[in-house]
């Protein structure tokens, strides 16, 4: 985690910060609807259901990572901004590694599940 | 544990394009609509005359300079120190000094501060009215309608919410009524509205509840009628005065140099 200090010393912009952090929310919910579709069209229900929500989600989160992320942040080139960057940091283009990896699970969750009850209930019930 | 049998309904097919589309095309509609209403009804923020402008921004050059110290040279920081909290002490930013030490006046009586409050009342209305207006619409014709089932299981607390209106008693607590599914529309629309109305749209409710929650109290702490800008001056003239200044150009060279390999 960087301190009070390296945050001054190589700052973050927090406006494009944010609108990293949109651009990642509104692919999240878009491939939640989405994924919600697939689901009701597959007729999965209960726990095998969100486990397809689960699985999907983080492999967004991975996919989004490695072609977006990844290619800038893990390079040795990029310099110092940013603290290097190990594998899976994503501390250059968001500020917290655990929201980028987990914060799409609970903002798409709803979109989800109104899709995915709503083919549910049109294809199969 | 027995496997109960599963339960099926049959229903018309005709529930879906009578029920279930007009339901959600009305709060796509809506989220639409109230969206442009949110617009239309923003009012500009109000010109404020020099002396109260100058108050404000005062105050925000104060708390600049302080969270930015360490850009600054110590000199350069010393400076701006030095003639921050001697303006802030004497009063020379206030918009009245004669005021100074009296009450603040009643944040009631102020006319320009109910300006805020109604700015605030007319989001809450174009809120309010909508959801109560559908939640009615939909009681009055589609209540006691079973259209649809829910992927998931649910315990049997759940009967009574989703199956608002429908009075039987072993219905599987997925079978859901018009209400549940309104419901659901209100909670996951926001994704949709995302790609009608661009990602920061005032659209759906539940977003702009929550929005609205976060805004709120920190401008109504800043500027908000009620507050003294005196005490706020001094209170900021001390924080400037405790910061242990040290600048981000201290020992570059050395970090210059580890960066060097060769």
């Amino acid at each position: 985690m960087l301190s009070e200090r390296d945050l001054q010393l190589s700052p973050l912009v927090p406006e494009s910060i944010q609108h990293n952090s949109r651009s990642l929310y509104n692919l999240q919910s878009l491939t939640a609807s989405l994924f919600g579709v697939a689901a009701g069209i597959l007729g999965l229900e209960s726990y095998s259901g969100f486990l397809f929500y689960l699985a999907f989600t983080l492999l967004t989160s991975v996919l989004f990572y490695a072609v977006r992320v990844a290619p800038s942040s893990a390079s040795p080139s990029s310099g110092k901004a940013g603290s290097g960057g190990g594998l899976l940091d994503t501390s250059r283009y968001f500020r917290t590694t655990l929201e980028f990896w987990t914060g799409g699970v609970l903002s798409g969750l709803a979109g989800y599940i109104l899709t995915w009850t709503l083919f549910f209930g049109i294809v199969r019930a | 544990m027995t496997q109960l049998p599963v339960q099926t309904i049959h229903r018309d097919p005709q529930l879906l394009y009578w029920i279930l589309f007009p339901i959600t095309l009305v709060m796509i509609l809506t989220g639409v609509l109230r969206h442009y209403a949110t617009i239309l009804m923003a009012t500009a923020p109000k010109k404020l005359d020099q002396k109260t402008l100058r108050e404000q921004r005062s105050l925000l050059h104060g708390i600049a300079v302080r969270s930015n110290f360490h850009t600054l040279s110590k000199p350069s920081f010393v400076a701006r120190r030095e003639a921050l909290t001697a303006a802030y002490e004497s009063g020379a930013y206030l918009k009245a000094p004669e005021n100074r030490g009296q009450a603040p006046p009643n944040p009631m009586s102020d006319p320009s501060s109910m300006e805020g409050m109604m700015g605030m009342m007319k989001g809450q209305m174009a809120m309010i009215i909508p959801n109560t207006l559908i939640m009615s619409w939909i009681n009055a014709f589609f209540s006691g309608y079973v259209i649809m089932k829910l992927p998931f299981p649910l315990t049997i607390k759940f009967k009574s919410m989703l199956q608002a209106g429908v009075a039987t008693r072993d219905m599987d607590p997925r079978w859901m009524s018009s209400i549940s599914w309104y419901f659901l529309c209100y909670f996951g629309l926001q994704s949709v509205f995302n790609f009608l109305l661009g990602s920061d749209n005032c659209a759906a409710a539940s977003q702009m509840a929550a929005q609205m929650g976060q805004m709120g109290p920190q401008q109504a702490q800043m500027f908000g009628p009620g507050t003294d800008p005196d005490k706020q001056f001094l209170a900021e003239a001390e924080n400037l005065a405790v910061i242990e200044h040290y600048s981000v150009l201290d020992e570059v060279e050395q970090r210059l140099l580890e960066g060097i390999k060769v």
